[in-house]
């Protein structure tokens, strides 16, 4: 039977194969290659595709996917990648792995300086993470990357863009206006019946001791371990972190620091958290920053419903 | 087969600078692996070294396992066996010097470019057309030296090794052009979702028609011989090689399951993935039962056992890359580390390990000097073994804690806590294979040069 094989047959009888299958799964679905666009796709600005070569010749695509799927329902699944997202993407960046987190509609989430912060060194915004520093880049490569960040889910993300250059003015002009103005102008953004409640459970040492775990791991990037506003992220950011220290007496609910933790205030760096933090651990880390910085904590007190079935 | 002629083979000095070539750059190869691992524990490890940062130390190190490592040593035993079964001599000594020395300056190029930052920013399709151009032009010199060695046989049959080693340089030159895209200088990639398929089409052919065939001409070759039994049967070798050839070539789309590609094609991928257990199995049945009887010689013989261990691992690796390619599997295996152990299993537990065993083989043969040191060859063996084979289990429980925490809702970032012991594990267990290669990059540099031993 072997005698059958010959040099020709093999070579010529392998390419024969490998130009059938090659015809069937790459040329036929190149043929049919005429996506329309989807509806959010937009081309990208000149800066933004000077972002997407430093994008590119940085390895970044190792880490980050650029595509959202059905079952990425704690990744944020608001949108579905679609075919039509892709269509100048020359090479595509899908990736191939999430040791980072997906980016397809990163364009917004934050504002530009909370990722210059990141870029200088990404344990500045977030403590865990395992990221490299990009400081080495240099300034204007770093803008430009964060321009390509912020056009990553095209029209959708020049929504959010535009509500986070809206509200940078206003928290800016709030911070500028001063302490006390900041502070009445930030509760006054929390809707009322959140700035009526008070946090409704117990200081205990083991809910402090999960508050103190939450704030190392989410928050003292900016805020600092001691909750003045100057952690390492603090040079790049504006308006700067909030400190926490001069909130005795200004009338702070652990109903309003709940909402700003939760909800994030948009146009600050202060991102929202409640896709990484669940209800207890945001209620625990107010109330270890009211009991530790603030030194004044409302938790437990008038009006709290039902005890829950764990409290002491 | 089975032909011993006699006849006295000349100091195959082709076969000698691809050894080195490939022991040279699995060292280098694995010390960026380790550079890149290092950086996933501590992320400010050598902090703000631009041509040493993560994103460009990865590819290099892929790059270098793929196209410095395993290839060149596989292509080593090739050099060795494809005259040999033929009766005759390698076509071209000096070819094939020549050949290592372009491949050589070839992947050193590729090295500086990369982490200099110039990429086609696809995966294994990274280096930039001028080291296409370089690649495509090395496996054009090997085409040209094999395929002259095999006009020039005196055997007429033949022998299914050769069959894998010339289908395997003949479709690698092909789909190297095609997936790079090399009528495209500038970008090397098509545009949108196209360019993924491709992508993948290319990216999985790598491995299914470079180093699968490659290994495979090297086991069929290098087990009947250790075991000093005849092939168990030709015609399953025939099944196994063109049943290889129609499957594998299929499935690269198995890569893009969760992606907007059209489905027909999905399904393809899904159905060919799962038929790849055909040609795997017969090769399997085709070299285990060869050894039936002789399992003593094989561990008698370090080359045997590295070769033999690299079947093992093709069991695994196909076996659970058929799984793999279920989609309701990959709901929870992709874009984790899951995939990144299935790329060590493949890659080097199996070919790598089989390189390393053709290499061991073929080295005494090729050099007309005994191995240097067999000690040294056994350690590197269970140094590999272990190594691959922990970074398996290690790498394949990460990516169960991260794809199951994440199918269940929580974020990349929440669960980077619960898994950074396991990549503290992963650079322990690195060590193994680390150490390996340089005691084999050693070893093999003594065994050709200042080598005291008498003619084996």
């Amino acid at each position: 039977m072997s005698q059958e094989m010959t040099p020709k047959a093999i070579i010529f009888g392998s390419l024969l194969i490998l130009a059938a299958v090659t015809f069937v799964v790459v040329l036929w679905p190149y043929t049919h290659r005429h996506t329309a666009p989807s509806e959010i796709y937009r081309q990208r600005t000149a800066l933004e595709e000077s972002g997407r070569k430093i994008y590119l010749a940085n390895g970044c695509v190792y880490c980050h996917s650029q595509s959202i799927r059905t079952i990425d329902w704690g990744h944020g699944a608001e949108r579905i990648a679609q075919a039509g997202d892709y269509i100048s993407d020359e090479p595509v960046a899908l990736g191939s792995a999430r040791t980072g987190v997906d980016l397809s509609q990163e364009g917004g989430e934050h504002p530009d300086d909370w990722h210059i912060a990141h870029f200088i060194n990404p344990r500045y915004t977030r403590p865990n993470s395992i990221m490299p520093p990009f400081e080495w880049l240099g300034m204007e490569n770093i803008k430009s990357l964060t321009a390509y960040i912020q056009s990553l889910g095209m029209k959708g993300a020049d929504k959010r863009m535009q509500r986070q250059r809206h509200w940078k003015e206003q928290v800016a002009t709030a911070y500028e206006a001063g302490p006390a103005h900041n502070i009445r102008w930030l509760a006054e953004h929390v809707p009322e019946g959140w700035r009526n409640i008070p946090n409704p459970y117990p200081t205990t040492p083991a809910g402090l001791a999960r508050g103190h775990k939450i704030y190392q791991d989410f928050c003292l990037g900016c805020h600092s371990p001691i909750g003045d506003g100057m952690g390492p992220a603090q040079p790049w950011i504006y308006p700067p972190p909030l400190n926490f220290t001069i909130l005795k007496g200004r009338e702070i609910s652990g109903g309003i620091i709940y909402y700003q933790i939760m909800n994030g205030i948009t146009g600050s760096a202060m991102p929202y958290f409640k896709k990484e933090l669940e209800s207890e651990k945001i209620w625990d880390v107010g109330n270890y920053v009211a009991e530790y910085f603030i030194n004044q904590s409302d938790a437990n007190t008038e009006p709290k419903g039902i005890d829950a079935s764990y409290e002491p | 087969m089975e032909i011993d002629t006699g006849m006295e083979q000349e100091i195959n000095k082709a076969a000698i600078a691809f050894s080195l070539t490939s022991a040279l750059w699995f060292a280098l190869a694995t010390s960026m692996g380790m550079v890149a691992a290092g950086y996933l524990i501590a992320p400010d490890f050598m902090a703000n070294i631009g041509w040493l940062q993560f994103g460009r130390i990865r590819p290099i190190h892929v790059n270098l396992v793929l196209f410095g490592f395993v290839t060149p040593g596989l292509l080593a035993a090739a050099f060795y066996y494809v005259p040999k079964l033929g009766r005759t001599q390698l076509f071209s000594q000096k070819l094939g010097v020549y050949n290592a020395i372009l491949w050589n300056i070839t992947i050193a190029i590729g090295v500086v470019t990369l982490s200099a930052g110039y990429t086609q920013g696809r995966e294994y399709a990274e280096l930039i057309w001028p080291v296409d151009m370089l690649i495509v032009i090395n496996f054009a010199l090997v085409i040209v030296n094999l395929v002259m060695t095999v006009r020039s046989r005196k055997e007429p049959i033949l022998y299914v090794s050769i069959w894998y080693a010339l289908a395997a340089v003949v479709l690698t030159a092909t789909t190297y052009c095609l997936g790079n895209v090399i009528w495209k200088p500038s970008s090397g990639a098509l545009v949108g979702i196209q360019d993924a398929i491709l992508l993948w089409f290319y990216g999985h052919n790598i491995f299914g028609l470079l180093l699968t065939p490659l290994s495979l001409g090297v086991a069929y070759y290098v087990i009947p011989k250790v075991t000093r039994n005849p092939l168990y049967s030709h015609s399953l070798s025939l099944v196994g090689f063109w049943g290889l050839l129609v499957v594998y070539t299929h499935i690269g789309t198995h890569h893009l399951l969760q992606v907007p590609v059209p489905t027909w094609l999905k399904v393809i991928s899904i159905v060919d993935s799962v038929a790849m257990v055909i040609p795997v199995m017969v090769f399997l049945i085709n070299i285990w039962y060869t050894v039936k009887g002789k399992v003593g010689e094989i561990h008698a013989d370090v080359a045997g056992k590295f070769v033999f261990a690299g079947t093992i691992f093709y069991f695994f690796v196909n076996i659970q890359g058929s799984m793999m390619a279920l989609p309701q599997v990959q709901r929870v295996t992709h874009f984790n580390n899951w995939v990144v152990g299935h790329a060590h299993l493949g890659v080097l537990a199996f070919a790598g390990m089989t390189a390393l065993g053709g290499m061991y083989y073929v080295l005494p043969k090729i050099s007309g000097k005994p191995l240097y040191s067999h000690f040294l060859a056994d350690l590197q063996y269970w140094l590999v073994l272990i190594g691959s084979g922990g970074f398996t289990v290690v790498l394949t429980i990460v990516g169960l804690i991260q794809g199951n925490a994440w199918l269940n809702g929580e974020t990349v970032y929440r669960v980077l806590p619960a898994i950074q012991i396991y990549y503290v594990l992963r650079v322990a267990i690195g060590f193994l294979i680390l150490s390996g290669a340089y005691i084999g990059l050693y070893n093999i540099v003594r065994t050709i040069f200042f080598n005291p031993g008498a003619k084996a």
